[in-house]
């Protein structure tokens, strides 16, 4: 491979690397809290790219039952430079982080306070995106919706650069998604590693009965985790949208899965594992070759499949010692 | 009678052939393994009877048997099943909880990618043109097929559960560690489970794919598997008849909401949700009644932890 080749691939795969990473932190949070997944994360990612899409545009054309009505007459406040659709994004992924404290007050919650079977937790969350996806369809129809390509006004299209005789190319939105996603992580490792609400969370996660007894409201950090984890999904569900389009209401179903190998590939349950297990599929699919590229989307679940084999409990997972 | 026939006898055949699949996933459940795996090995089936009734390559070999190439569909789909069942079980078996229904959800979705993209099964287009099964004239007829299979099945599960087999399955679904100190050897019986589930799947698909026709990468996907499972768990999944009324249950919902029109979907999910909230021990669990639910093994405060990310070596 040429060097300007193995560069185009490092890039691409570093870029959608970086949004599988910060989709499945949310995932990995919800686990390592609950010890349950969300099924419905998917389906917030898909809220997420369409509630910022709300705020820049401001309308649903073609069908649906939300056909018509403009939010903004006068154009949208949240499109036309880059700050304003940062802030979009935010309120986007907030909602989303909403919806998905709410999943949990309705389909988790009631199921923690009888001690029912985790699977059944599962088959709700289940239900709950099959809510959440036919809703969107109900509403906004099955459409692709593009971002409007001025949505974050004048900004440079691409970066390029010669090497080697041939152009590799950075696109804009590449970059801001790598961008994004090294933020938010930073933020994340900030606030879980350094802060007292950190601290407690991790406390959460170690042992919810110690630390009940240890005065830390253990139903208020579920919540606070399920609103990270749903305003994490959300915004990687407006970085998504904003690279491809938003592809209709099964938008999220892929990356729910693919989410699911990433974060059994670093191991689930652990923060800078989901980090690694987003970046390893990044790239391992930025460089299935060309010929092959029909088989990409069975990249992440060959890798899932064999590191289970070799290495159950993920890349950078403990191995739990098992009680007899 | 040919009239209610003509117009719910799809739908009937349907509600049996969920049932079955059902049954698929209840097998390997018996022996404690949650395994997503059933829609692949349907998948599978499905392929191998559509190839074999419809390939140039095997136009001698249908010439020659006539009818009998559909018992022989159903054993080649069995077998090649069972065979792909130990292939993957074995390794996959090892692991336990989330991690065994993730590799399952992984097996399902590399099929569907690869079948997506050989030529023999069709790629995207899948194969078509499938000929009804015995020169069926009406789909009602395929529950002689369906009917007799999940009798059979639902007979086969009643003698497993009281042979020695069931009774090892249940300890190793109790107590996988205590099961293998009292001499029950955990691997040998969870593939058996996870081979019988399989060859069941495989057969169901064998039967589908004259039943539909058509056969593509749509049939095994990941959403087969969770509605599957759902079938399951919302049936009941410690009794024979869960699954089978699960599954038609489940597969009812949405021809039931049929007036709700655009709706009818959201109603679905909604449905899975107060199912899995208000009858956590299915509705054949429900039904049996008195028995109230074991109590949480640990207090409800503490979340259920995963138990045993693979086993130390």
């Amino acid at each position: 491979m040429e060097l300007s080749q193995l560069i185009q691939n490092l890039l691409n795969g570093l870029a959608i690397g970086s949004v599988y990473a910060i989709f499945a932190l949310g995932y990995t949070l919800v686990f390592s809290i609950l010890g349950i997944i969300n099924f419905a994360h998917g389906a917030v990612f898909t809220l997420g790219a369409y509630f910022t899409y709300t705020l820049v545009v401001g309308q649903f054309e073609n069908n649906g039952l939300l056909r018509g009505i403009n939010l903004f007459p006068d154009g949208s406040p949240f499109a036309g430079n880059p700050w304003a659709f940062a802030l979009a994004t935010l309120i986007g992924a907030a909602v989303a982080g909403v919806v998905a404290v709410l999943i949990e007050r309705l389909a988790f919650r009631p199921m923690r306070a009888r001690g029912a079977d985790p699977l059944l937790a599962l088959v709700s969350s289940l239900g709950v995106a099959l809510v959440i996806v036919n809703l969107i369809q109900l509403l906004v129809g099955a459409e692709i919706y593009n971002f409007p390509s001025n949505a974050y006004g004048e900004v440079r299209p691409a970066l390029s650069f010669e090497l080697g005789g041939r152009t590799v190319i950075v696109r804009t939105v590449q970059l801001i998604i790598f961008g994004v996603s090294l933020v938010m992580l930073a933020v994340l490792g900030y606030v879980i590693g350094r802060t007292k609400v950190g601290k407690a969370l991790r406390a959460v996660a170690e042992s919810p009965g110690t630390a009940s007894l240890l005065g830390i409201s253990v139903d208020r950090f579920i919540l606070i985790t399920f609103f990270l984890s749903g305003f994490l999904g959300g915004l990687a569900g407006t970085l998504v949208g904003t690279a491809f389009g938003v592809a209709g209401p099964y938008f999220g179903v892929t990356y729910g899965l693919k989410g699911l190998a990433v974060i059994v590939l670093g191991g689930l349950g652990s923060i800078p594992g989901a980090v690694v297990g987003g970046l390893v599929i990044g790239l391992a699919e930025a460089f299935v070759p060309g010929d092959y590229s029909a088989y990409k989307d069975a990249v992440a679940f060959a890798l899932l499949f064999l590191i289970l084999l070799v290495r159950p409990q993920g890349l950078l997972g403990r191995a739990q010692i098992q009680k007899v | 009678m040919t009239e209610f026939l003509a117009q719910y006898g799809f739908l009937i055949v349907t509600l049996v052939q969920a049932g079955l699949l059902g049954l698929s996933l209840y097998f390997p459940l018996q022996a404690g393994q949650l395994s997503l795996a059933s829609p692949g090995f349907y998948a599978v089936g499905g392929y191998v009877a559509a190839i074999l009734l419809t390939n140039p390559a095997f136009l001698g070999l249908r010439e020659s048997l006539g009818n009998a190439v559909f018992p022989l569909s159903w054993l080649a789909a069995a077998l090649i099943c069972g065979v792909l069942g130990v292939v993957v079980g074995v390794p996959a078996l090892r692991l336990r909880g989330i991690y065994l229904a993730l590799a399952t959800i992984a097996f399902v979705e590399i099929l569907r990618v690869v079948s997506l993209n050989l030529a023999i099964t069709g790629g995207a287009v899948g194969i078509f043109g499938i000929p009804q099964a015995f020169g069926f004239q009406d789909r009602w007829q395929y529950i002689f097929l369906f009917g007799p299979l999940l009798l059979l099945t639902l007979l086969f599960a009643r003698q497993v559960e009281r042979s020695r087999v069931g009774r090892a399955f249940r300890a190793i679904r109790e107590d996988e560690l205590a099961a293998d100190a009292m001499g029950v050897p955990p691997t040998r019986y969870k593939v058996l489970a996870f081979v019988i589930g399989a060859v069941l799947a495989g057969i169901v698909g064998a039967m589908s794919a004259p039943f539909l026709n058509t056969w593509n990468a749509k049939q095994g996907t990941f959403d087969a598997s969770i509605a599957i499972l759902a079938f399951v768990l919302i049936g009941g999944s410690r009794n024979i008849w869960g699954p089978v009324v699960g599954g038609a249950l489940l597969t009812a919902v949405p021809e039931l909401l049929r007036f709700l029109a655009d709706w009818r979907l959201v109603i679905n999910g909604l449905v899975l949700v107060v199912a899995s909230l208000y009858l956590p021990q299915g509705i054949v669990g429900a039904l049996q009644g008195g028995r109230r639910p074991a109590p949480p093994r640990r207090p409800p405060s503490v979340p259920v932890v995963v138990e045993a990310k693979g086993e130390t070596p």
